[in-house]
């Protein structure tokens, strides 16, 4: 590895390569740490979509040119194992590789131990997957930003799902009485209900709670559950389940005809009616982690979607799912990041160049607009649709008479606002 | 609504009877606390998901549920090899020995798993989705869960009558009894510890098998069925079968209750309830 490592480690140790004059662009390659789930309950559903994506983009990146010529060269990492055993990765990555920048990270717990690792190595760290809305925010509003100086999330963080999950139910479901929860028992399904609570509460004051339930993840009986939210009676059950325990659930409630009666709200069901199949039930409430889904913006207006959409059908024989536009948004983030700073220092630009080039960075995905923010976390606009049968797909898909598509300004708190304090504060 | 808290209460308790059962007669005819049982559970599983998906659109309907006892077998064979190498050793150490190596046992399988059959999931609800669903008092319930419920109680009389009624149950019950006495009556421990761990294995395995059409198999799905099956044997007492019985109906019961009624607090209700019981009755409910 020739000169940019050096710089970069050197960067890290004692922060004086800033400020150099014009640098040369390295004939070597631009080294890309990518990081997500390759075993384990998250890498069907996650991993290896992403996983798949980050070769995919890479590849074609580099057979158009490269990062202003250089070539990427791709070094993936396994997320299972546990955050200790992330902590140590990560290091590696930064200290002992070397590599240019870190792409990663599913679980959010991962995401809370790692970022902070940016600036004490002192490495660029995108996260691209995970979903808590504490990473990026403080202990109060207002609250100072940027939290990490050398790290950011290139997606919206999970609130976006369950506000747009709150106002689609306002608008298609103005009547419902009840509502119940199942979320997974961990930091993710807690705080997904939690935003999803709220929300609701300023929205739709006069609903009632009728029951909450947190089963614990990798659960591999959900009937327990499946009566006791059937026998609550709620219109509608919001749930965060994910993976394996969202596809278990879901087949076990369609056995119990839990869907004659109640509605499902999936905070990040967009993946499912493609792994259940056509017996999906049809008319649930489904959002897709942003606006990310194979059919949205409909191909004949966005070329770019219709482009990823084919390629990686063509690659790997699936539609993509949101963590394959999630790993397309960081991947890309750091090719403009890194191109827009170039154009600023005319050379390739050093860490500290990028990470400032990064904010306010604003380009166009498969999905439509990204923007990363001072707090140097994205925000995306938030699809929520509801499933449909159709001759075309062997699967239900959000019916595109039905898209609901709710801006970023209407779903993300201003920079330094905590999301619950924002929300709470809605008129 | 009660009809079906109670059929959700027998099927999960019909599962973890299964699971505790191979436990409970691994612990009492060699005196091993297997930490390993989780994941010859967790073979069962991958073994019958793995046959299931590569049966389903050739084999006639009848083979997907054969198919099953495909998971009992390759954890028999396991449980076989395990006991020829590894267990064998165990049998006049103390406890701290056997559970260092059988919780290896268990990282090591882990990994043999992670091997053969890669980190996916494996997706099998063929056999679920196509017994259908039957109508139980005006509510819909599924017929596979009757199925797994049927054949954990042949499952379970099967054992009962062995352990009774034949000469090989008989002698293995008497090496629970006494170990010392039953070698000095001239019985071939060897063998007939042999046979008690592929039995419990396969039992293990036949769970892992059952539970798959419903659930995918992933890696780590032996351990909460581990977990569970270890409260089932303390609760139910060390090595009893008619505790391994009431054990996992007290547990399924709870659970499914518990869940309905108080879910804040449905896993603490049931250790609560494990350690009332073990304070009242240290040795379990039917422990000698």
């Amino acid at each position: 590895m020739g000169a940019t490592a050096v710089s970069v480690g050197s960067l890290g140790a004692a922060g004086k390569a800033i400020g150099q004059p014009k640098k040369p662009i390295p004939t070597t390659p631009v080294k890309i740490a990518t990081v997500s789930f390759l075993t384990g309950a998250a890498a069907a559903p996650f991993g290896i979509p992403g996983y798949n994506t980050f070769m995919m983009c890479a590849d074609v990146i580099n057979k158009e040119g490269g990062i202003l010529g250089r070539k990427i060269e791709l070094l993936s990492k396994d997320e299972a194992g546990g955050v200790d055993a992330q902590v140590k990765l990560c290091r590696k990555l930064v200290l002992e590789d070397k590599v240019d920048v870190v792409l990663g990270y599913i679980s959010s717990a991962s995401c809370q131990a790692i970022l902070p690792l940016a600036d004490e190595l002192g490495g660029l760290i995108i996260a691209y997957d995970c979903g808590t809305h504490e990473l990026m925010e403080g202990a109060k509003s207002p609250y100072e930003v940027p939290k990490f100086k050398l790290g950011f999330r290139s997606k919206a963080h999970l609130g976006i799902d369950n506000i747009g999950l709150a106002l689609v139910i306002k608008k298609y479901f103005p009547k419902i009485k009840t509502i119940a929860g199942i979320n997974p028992d961990y930091a993710w399904g807690r705080e997904s209900w939690q935003i999803f609570e709220v929300a609701m509460k300023k929205l739709m004051p006069q609903v009632e709670v009728v029951k909450t339930l947190w089963p614990p993840l990798g659960n591999t009986d959900y009937t327990a559950h499946i009566s006791a939210l059937m026998g609550a009676k709620p219109d509608i059950v919001h749930s965060s389940l994910w993976g394996g325990d969202a596809v278990t659930y879901t087949k076990q409630a369609m056995g119990m005809g839990f869907f004659k009666n109640i509605k499902m709200a999936y905070s990040r069901g967009e993946p499912y009616p493609q792994e259940v199949g056509k017996d999906f039930p049809e008319e649930q409430i489904i959002c897709c982690a942003g606006t990310h889904y194979f059919l949205y913006p409909p191909h004949d207006k966005s070329p770019l979607n219709k482009w990823f959409v084919t390629e990686y059908n063509k690659r790997f024989g699936k539609y993509p799912t949101y963590p394959c536009y999630h790993a397309y948004q960081a991947i890309y983030a750091y090719k403009y990041a890194v191109e827009k700073a170039a154009k600023a220092v005319g050379g390739w630009p050093e860490i500290d160049d990028i990470a400032k080039a990064a904010v306010g960075l604003s380009f166009k995905t498969p999905s439509g607009t990204l923007t990363i923010r001072e707090d140097h976390n994205a925000i995306e606009d938030v699809l929520v649709g509801f499933t449909k049968l159709t001759p075309k797909y062997p699967f239900p898909i959000l019916d595109p008479k039905r898209l609901e598509v709710f801006p970023a300004s209407q779903v993300n708190a201003p920079v330094g606002i905590k999301t619950v304090d924002w929300i709470n504060s809605w008129k | 609504m009660w009809v079906i808290y109670t059929l959700n209460a027998l099927y999960f308790a019909a599962l973890l009877f299964l699971t505790s059962l191979g436990l409970n007669i691994i612990l009492g005819v060699m005196g091993i606390l297997n930490l390993a049982h989780g994941s010859l559970y967790a073979i069962g599983a991958f073994m019958a998901a793995w046959t299931i998906i590569h049966i389903v659109t050739k084999a006639p309907v009848f083979f997907l549920y054969v198919s099953l006892l495909s998971g009992l077998v390759l954890a028999g064979v396991v449980g076989f090899l395990m006991e020829k190498s590894l267990i064998r050793a165990m049998y006049k150490r103390t406890l701290e020995y056997q559970l260092l190596l059988t919780f290896g046992a268990l990282l090591l399988l882990e990994d043999v798993i992670k091997m053969i059959w890669g980190g996916q999931a494996y997706y099998a609800s063929a056999p679920f989705d196509l017994l259908g669903k039957v109508d139980v008092f005006g509510n819909v319930y599924p017929i596979y869960f009757l199925f797994v419920m049927f054949i954990t109680f042949l499952a379970g009389l099967f054992i009962w009558f062995f352990m009774g009624r034949t000469k090989l149950g008989i002698m293995l019950r008497a090496i629970s009894l006494d170990r010392e006495m039953a070698t000095g009556l001239g019985l071939d421990i060897g063998r007939l510890s042999t046979f008690a761990f592929v039995l419990g294995s396969g039992l293990a395995g036949l769970a892992g098998a059952l539970v798959v059409p419903t659930t995918p198999a992933l890696l780590g799905i032996g351990m909460e069925p581990l977990i569970l099956a270890f409260i089932v044997v303390v609760v139910g007492g060390l090595g009893s079968l008619k505790g391994a019985l009431v054990g996992a109906l007290l547990v399924g019961f709870t659970r499914s209750f518990g869940i309905a009624i108080f879910p804040e607090i449905e896993l603490p209700l049931l250790f609560l309830i494990a350690g009332i019981i073990l304070v009242v009755k240290p040795q379990g409910l039917f422990g000698r």
